[in-house]
């Protein structure tokens, strides 16, 4: 079968969540990655190093109007089977409308895709807070949509060859009716600059509303450091503004499968747990015996995390100046 | 500008859903349905438009008939009137489908309110099913400008300004009126009710329509559901209690050395 992947780029780059779908497009048959936007020549060289032909779309300016419009026209012209986007705001935003103008069905945040003997797709994907799973299908309807949710799957390896890239870039363009675009960006503000690599950690300290205030939430972030992990935030942590929202971690925030994940004053609402279930191993340290928490704890701590976590930052860091 | 939002009942997500093992499919049935806290949150941010630069809020949904009451919750917060779309064929619907409906739904809405809505609100995604399709589906049906993951709304020189939450900030976007828009989380939480709104929107008759009354036909659904499954379950491990905190942490930390996870 033919699949179209969508790379979605931040600052000039691929994401990881875009490229992981690689893995599965070429168990699946042919793939052809697109990337849509302005200065992409170096992201499109570096995709095609994994092996996978690449067409890359020159648009000035892009916006959610234009690239989809693009995409839209694209899709029409190769006629896949299947067009995969990484979960992503962006993702979840052009998939569905993608599929409504091409009239053909669509899934989001899939976490297993698999294919019947007539490259009909099964996708899994989690419903009601990810305690229930669905398997989903749109029979023989074409192209199937769908966004696939970022450490479904592992990057491919990358392409040994010396040369710049292994696969070709094929560079179009594909002009944008002024019509198309009606949402119209006037400005773009960054307000969190920190970049914070939680589906790629393989150590997270996260603090909870148990952590009672900014202060001792200074804690979880030595923890972090200590173990040279990343701070993760519940989302009420992150509504009592401790933290940004760039470190939520959950159902609502980013769906995480670290080594070590430490819960500091967390309860595991069930938002929360689903999105840590694939961790490794999970500490938790919270004064409630009843929590949540303790039920998918390898090590549970019942106590007060002002009484806690001073005394393992001081165990952990002797043992590591023990090495 | 009169602002439509369109509401979806769902269990109330407190609640933990799991499988019912005799049909093997969510066992929802006996949860108390909500309407969906994203949706709340776009009736909370309409009223307050409508609050300040004039219009009324209208909420719509598309359920059975004991979602009156609450609709009935949201004339209670602010929306003037409310709209219920009850019939068989809409049973099972997949987004695609609910997009169109809501489609068709919309003109009816029109059609009582005696003006058409400048701006049409849902919540950015539903707490049950969570796939955040039926907001954007719905402006492709409408043919109509669309911005999601908004958190304020202000008019603009040439329609609207929607600001958009995004990752690492915001984006705003202008977009010409009527558009859709589909709502995060704004900065505040919606309003209480008064007892005062509470117990005239008790008293509120809610014109309830069925699928022939707004010309809807049934559609197939483009998405089908083939089955569900539990994920898998993680055992809970070892569980340090009745001693003080710094014991408690000596002990931990040794766990996990000898766990080699440090």
């Amino acid at each position: 079968m033919k699949t179209i992947v969508y790379i979605e780029t931040v600052n000039g780059k691929p994401i990881n969540g875009s490229l992981e779908l690689l893995t599965p497009s070429s168990d699946l048959g042919d793939t052809i990655a697109v990337l849509i936007g302005a200065d992409l020549a170096e992201a499109a060289s570096q995709v095609a190093g994994y092996g996978t032909p690449v067409l890359l779309v020159d648009t000035p300016s892009p916006c959610p109007d234009s690239v989809l419009a693009v995409l839209e026209k694209l899709v029409k012209d190769k006629k896949p089977d299947a067009v995969l986007f990484s979960a992503t705001q962006a993702g979840k935003d052009y998939a569905p409308r993608l599929a409504a103008r091409l009239n053909t069905g669509c899934v989001t945040d899939a976490t297993v895709l698999e294919a019947d003997a007539d490259n009909n797709l099964i996708f899994t994907r989690p419903a009601f807070g990810g305690t229930v799973l669905e398997q989903l299908s749109m029979g023989g309807l074409r192209p199937q949509i769908a966004t696939i949710r970022s450490g479904s799957y592992a990057k491919p390896a990358r392409a040994e060859a010396e040369v710049e890239a292994e696969a070709a870039v094929e560079s179009v363009r594909i002009p944008v009716p002024e019509n198309s675009v009606r949402a119209k960006a006037v400005k773009s503000v960054q307000e969190i600059t920190e970049t914070i690599n939680l589906e790629g950690a393989d150590v997270i300290v996260t603090g909870g509303r148990g952590m009672g205030n900014a202060e001792n939430y200074e804690m979880v972030k030595e923890l972090a450091a200590l173990l040279g992990g990343v701070v993760g935030a519940t989302r009420p942590a992150m509504e009592e503004g401790w933290i940004s929202r760039a470190h939520q971690v959950g159902q609502s925030g980013k769906i995480v499968a670290p080594k070590l994940y430490i819960a500091c004053g967390v309860s595991g609402s069930m938002q929360h747990i689903s999105g840590i279930m694939g961790s490794k191993y999970i500490v938790a340290i919270n004064k409630d015996e009843a929590a949540s928490i303790f039920n998918v704890a390898d090590v549970g701590i019942v106590g007060d995390v002002k009484e806690v976590m001073p005394v393992i930052i001081e165990e952990i860091r002797k043992r590591k100046e023990a090495f | 500008m009169d602002i439509l939002v369109c509401v979806k009942q769902v269990p109330d997500d407190y609640v933990e859903v799991r499988l019912d093992p005799s049909t093997n499919t969510p066992a929802t049935a006996a949860i108390e349905q909500v309407n969906n806290a994203f949706d709340t949150y776009a009736v909370e941010l309409a009223v307050r438009y409508c609050e300040t630069n004039g219009g009324t809020v209208t909420v719509v949904s598309i359920g059975p008939e004991r979602s009156k009451n609450n609709l009935k919750n949201l004339l209670a917060v602010g929306a003037k009137k409310a709209f219920l779309f009850c019939d068989a064929i809409f049973e099972n619907a997949d987004e695609n489908a609910v997009a169109s409906y809501l489609s068709k739904a919309i003109k009816k809405c029109e059609t009582e309110n005696g003006a058409p809505y400048g701006l049409i609100l849902c919540g950015k995604e539903s707490t049950d099913e969570i796939s955040g399709q039926v907001g954007a589906i719905l402006a492709e049906k409408l043919d109509l400008g669309f911005v999601s993951s908004v958190i304020e709304v202000e008019p603009g020189d040439e329609g609207l300004i929607a600001k958009q939450e995004t990752e690492e900030g915001y984006t705003l976007y202008e977009v010409s009126s009527p558009a859709v828009f589909t709502i995060a989380k704004p900065s505040y939480d919606p309003r209480y009710p008064t007892i005062k709104s509470k117990l005239a929107a008790r008293k509120a008759e809610i014109p309830m329509f069925s699928a022939a009354d707004a010309d809807i036909a049934a559609e197939a659904g483009k998405v089908i559901c083939l089955g569900y499954s539990e994920p898998p379950k993680r055992k809970a491990g070892i569980k340090i209690q009745d001693m003080p905190g710094a014991e408690a942490a000596v002990k931990a930390a040794s766990i996990m050395a000898d766990d080699k996870v440090l």
